[in-house]
């Protein structure tokens, strides 16, 4: 498909600025595109066709209890990351640039470390007989181990952990990006430091919560190896689910239904995010 | 412009191309659990069977069911040996996943018929059995029963997380149905004897995991495949054992449909299943033979540690019971897990 050719068609014109958009169009369309159009024809094509596998996902208890459990895993998440986040990222905004770019190396560094490998790392830390209930029953400040493993607290402590790094680098970005002058008029008017966090710092970083805030909402929805070693299977998310269905039960019909749904209703939120926050001020903030 | 979208067609001929020779340069591969299992199946089978014929066996794992069935689907197998729960070798075979043996090259004489289909030939059998963290349990676990028996024996116990044969007999067991009258399993009663103790349920989803829970005392007893707990023993872990009501199944090897170096996989199945190869195994790993002469080449020690010499008693999980009702069960399996 030459250029050539393309402005023969009559009255049809590329829009400007497309040619350099092709080689990325063309990659999305062979990696996301096909596939997602697959898993929607598998859906409604297996075991027959029809749309008895969205029947069975929406009208099951067990599913909708699933679907619950992810959403609230994904939120609590979200939330604890937030509040953890915040004052990392402040921290490293008003930093020393030298210091910061240290702190930094450590916490990308923390990402490129395999993820299976961190997650079993926290078992060893949480378990019944692992190295946190341990000192504590030999401070004697507990005498039975806490059950911090294998349900809704053992999840959120793994996936905050793992997820801190993707809140913390666009929060750093916005509160960089605040002139610091606007603080000291603040407290220059009568401010208290909690007023002026509340009514200048807060507001103006909302861009970097809001835009952090969703990747991480986004990535939380479709997590698998950290819900499945450090949850119970009463916490079980949609991804384990989904595994599942097409590694035990070998039905990829089903399978398909639920990522499909799962995909549509992240894009749903996305859109309603982009729709409250505005594009502009999603895409970067400042 | 042209230039890129060239590049990036090129870089998709040359990574296909790539695949294909490396596929083509390495003679076969074996795809098995991982963990201890796998490490004595490439000691007592791969690497002898490389020795004697120069066919190379690449190792890959773990098992995954989906994976498998996925490249049947897709006409691009990669995998020319797997070893299999049996239940779903059975069902495989039904569903027309797996290739059919050859017993022309695979000699089948002396093979365990009950291990022995069309489309599989046995890999090992073992047994689920109950043990225990001595460190961590007060007394000795007698049986089943007392798995479901939180106020004698406290603490967390451990079971096999996927829907198979096993966890479903056990709490039958425990609550007193008979052992043959098992079948057809009342899932009803099964589940509703597991609400009992769910809270103090932790899942093991592999073997080395199962080791792990029970080694930390993370759970204090729990249901087991011997071979894992002969490990134990053998890493010096302070574990007990019971073989009460000890519970046989068998893993199998087939041949997925469509491999690509079936002959090869047929040697190897010989060499896998003949009285040597079967009788190495059993010695590494603890879990018995399938070829009825292996156990005249193992030492004695050893043959009065493996499953058939705890016959007493013992039962046998029907795997043809399981891959009828594979599916139904699995899918309230989960959904009572979930709940």
């Amino acid at each position: 498909m030459s250029v050539e050719t393309r402005q023969s068609l009559p009255g049809f014109r590329m829009p400007a600025g497309f040619n350099g958009l092709l080689p990325a169009l063309v990659l999305i369309v062979l990696f996301f595109v096909v596939p997602v159009l697959a898993l929607l024809l598998r859906s409604v094509t297996e075991p027959e066709p029809g749309l008895q596998n969205y029947a069975a996902l929406l009208g099951d208890g067990t599913y909708a209890r699933v679907f619950f459990n992810t959403f609230l895993v994904a939120s609590v998440v979200t939330a604890v990351t937030v509040l953890v986040a915040f004052p990392v990222a402040w921290m490293l905004a008003i930093m020393p640039s030298a210091l910061a770019s240290i702190v930094f190396g450590v916490i990308i560094l923390s990402m490129w470390t395999n993820l299976l490998t961190r997650t079993y790392a926290w078992m060893v830390l949480l378990q019944r007989t692992g190295v946190i209930n341990r000192t504590l029953m030999a401070t004697g400040i507990i005498n039975q181990p806490l059950p911090l493993i294998n349900n809704l607290t053992g999840v959120t402590i793994g996936m905050v952990y793992i997820m801190l790094p993707f809140m913390i680098l666009p929060l750093v970005g916005t509160l960089r990006a605040i002139d610091p002058m606007t603080l000291r008029a603040a407290a220059l008017c009568g401010a208290s430091p909690f007023q002026a966090f509340r009514r200048i710092l807060l507001p103006l970083s909302l861009p970097g919560i809001a835009a952090g805030g969703l990747m991480v909402f986004v990535m939380s929805l479709g997590y698998f190896v950290t819900p499945a070693l450090l949850g119970g299977t009463s916490n079980m998310m949609l991804a384990e689910m989904i595994a599942q269905m097409i590694q035990s039960l070998l039905n990829w019909g089903l399978g398909s239904a639920a990522a499909f749904i799962l995909l549509v209703v992240t894009m749903a939120l996305y859109a309603l995010q982009l729709h409250l926050v505005g594009a502009r001020r999603m895409s970067g903030g400042a | 412009m042209k230039l890129i979208t060239a590049g990036i067609l090129a870089g998709f001929l040359a990574t296909t191309l790539l695949a294909t020779t490396a596929a083509r340069a390495e003679d076969m591969v074996f795809t098995s659990w991982g963990g201890t299992t796998q490490e004595a199946q490439t000691k007592s089978w791969a690497e002898p069977f490389t020795a004697a014929s120069g066919i190379k066996v690449m190792q890959d794992g773990p098992t995954d069911y989906g994976k498998l069935k996925a490249m049947v689907d897709a006409g691009s197998v990669n995998w020319d040996v797997v070893d299999v729960e049996m239940d779903f070798a059975i069902k495989a075979a039904k569903d027309g996943l797996l290739e059919p043996i050859d017993f022309a090259a695979v000699p089948k004489a002396d093979l365990d018929p009950r291990f022995t289909t069309d489309h599989a030939v046995g890999s090992f059998y073992y047994s689920f059995v109950l043990a225990w963290n001595k460190g961590a349990v007060s007394g000795e676990p007698a049986g089943w029963a007392d798995m479901f028996d939180t106020k004698k024996f406290p603490g967390k116990r451990t079971f096999y997380k996927w829907s198979a044969p096993g966890v479903i007999e056990i709490a039958l067991l425990a609550d007193g149905v008979p052992a043959d009258k098992l079948y057809p399993l009342d899932l009803d009663r099964a589940f509703k004897k597991l609400d009992t103790i769910k809270s103090d349920i932790v899942w093991w989803g592999g073997g080395a995991e199962s080791q792990q829970l029970i080694a930390s005392g993370e759970a204090t007893f729990g249901q087991l495949w011997n071979g894992r707990v002969f490990a134990l023993e053998k890493d010096g872990a302070d574990v007990g054992v019971s073989w009460n009501q000890n519970l046989t199944a068998a893993d199998v090897l087939v041949v997925p449909k469509g491999a690509k170096n079936k002959d090869a996989a047929m040697k190897f199945l010989a060499a896998a299943s003949s009285p040597a190869g079967q009788a190495k195994f059993a010695e590494a790993s603890g879990y018995a033979p399938i070829n009825t002469k292996a156990k005249a080449e193992m030492p004695a020690d050893v043959v009065k540690g493996l499953p058939d010499a705890h016959v007493d008693g013992q039962i046998n999980l029907d795997m043809n019971y399981w891959a009828e009702h594979r599916d139904e069960i699995a899918t309230r399996w989960y959904a009572w897990q979930a709940k």
